[in-house]
C-alpha cells in the first residue's frame, strides 16, 4: 500500500489519489485543484488547520506538531536539510 | 527470501521494541536504555545499532501503538460503523495497552518534545476518524449539534479521568475493562438527541 509522501496518509482507494491517478505519490488532500502537489507552506498551513480542527488545539502548538510530523515525510526532506 | 542474518536482525529489533514497551509500561519513561538492553539480553550498543537515538526508539514504540489503533479502525469498516462500534474499537486498543497508555498520558511531559509531538499527531488521526463519523451522525440528526472536537475531547476526558484515578476506581484490576460499558453508554446517552 502507498503512503502519501507529503502527509503520511495511507492511500488505499482510487479516490485517495489526486484526480484518481494511482501513479501519484501524494494524496488527494495534498494536491492542488490542478493536480500538482501543494507547497511546503501550503502543506504546513493545511496540517496545522487539520490538528486545530480535529482536537481544538491552540494554533502555535498545532503548528509545532505539524512541522514535527513533516520532518519525517520524504516530500519535505530538502526543506529541513536547508536549515 | 530473507537471509538468516536479516531475520536475526529483525528479531533482535523486535525484542528490543517489545522489552522497551514492557519496561516503559511497568516502570515509566524514566527507565534507562541500559536497563532495557539488560532486560532484552543485548548489549547497550546493540540498542543503538538498531535505533539511532532514544527518540527513535520512543517514536517507534508509540508508532506501534498507533498501528494497532489504525488496524482496529480499518477492520471496523469506517463507512458503515456506528458511534458505538467506534468507541468499542478505541476502548479495545486502550484496554490492550492500558498500562502503557497510562504512562503516556501521565508522563508525557517527561518525554523529549519531538516524541510528544508524535503522540499528539497520532491523537489527531484518531480524532479525525472520530470527527468524520460524528459529523455524519450530526447530519443524520442522531447526535446533538456540538463542535466535533469538543465531543472527542469529552470522550478522551472521561477515559483519562478514570485512568488518572485508577487507584480509586479500580486498584486491583485494569480500570478500563471494568468501566468500558459505563463509559461508552454514558457518553452515547449524553451526545445523542
Ligand atoms: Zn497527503
Amino acid at each position: 500500500m502507498k503512503v502519501c509522501i507529503a502527509c503520511g496518509m495511507p492511500m488505499e482507494k482510487k479516490s485517495d489519489f489526486p484526480q484518481g491517478d494511482e501513479q501519484k505519490e501524494y494524496c488527494v488532500y495534498c494536491a492542488r485543484p490542478d493536480g500538482t502537489m501543494r507547497s511546503f507552506e501550503e502543506a504546513k498551513a493545511g496540517m496545522t488547520k487539520f490538528i486545530m480542527e480535529s482536537q481544538g488545539f491552540d494554533e502555535s502548538a498545532a503548528e509545532k506538531i505539524a512541522v514535527s510530523s513533516m520532518k519525517k515525510l520524504p516530500a519535505w526532506k530538502d526543506e529541513f536539510s536547508k536549515e | 527470501m530473507k537471509s538468516k542474518r536479516q531475520l536475526q536482525k529483525e528479531s533482535t529489533r523486535q525484542k528490543i521494541i517489545d522489552t522497551a514497551y514492557r519496561i516503559y509500561a511497568t516502570e515509566g519513561f524514566s527507565a534507562s536504555t541500559a536497563r532495557i538492553a539488560n532486560e532484552a539480553g543485548v548489549s547497550h550498543g546493540t540498542v543503538f545499532a538498531h535505533f539511532k537515538s532514544l527518540n527513535e526508539l520512543l517514536e517507534c514504540i508509540i508508532g506501534e501503538f498507533q498501528i494497532s489503533l489504525a488496524a482496529e479502525f480499518h477492520d471496523m469498516g469506517e463507512s458503515s460503523a456506528s458511534v458505538s462500534d467506534f468507541l468499542d474499537a478505541h476502548l479495545k486498543v486502550l484496554i490492550a495497552h492500558e498500562e502503557f497508555y497510562l504512562r503516556l498520558i501521565t508522563e508525557r511531559s517527561l518525554l523529549p518534545e519531538e516524541v510528544q509531538y508524535v503522540y499528539a499527531d497520532n491523537q489527531s488521526t484518531i480524532a479525525h476518524h472520530f470527527n468524520l463519523l460524528l459529523s455524519r451522525e450530526i447530519k443524520n440528526g442522531i447526535v446533538k449539534e456540538v463542535p466535533v472536537h469538543m465531543l472527542f475531547n469529552t470522550w478522551l476526558g472521561m477515559i483519562h479521568y478514570y485512568l488518572w484515578n485508577k487507584d480509586f476506581f479500580s486498584p486491583d484490576e485494569p480500570v478500563l475493562a471494568r468501566y468500558a460499558g459505563d463509559l461508552k453508554h454514558t457518553f452515547i446517552s449524553l451526545i445523542t438527541k
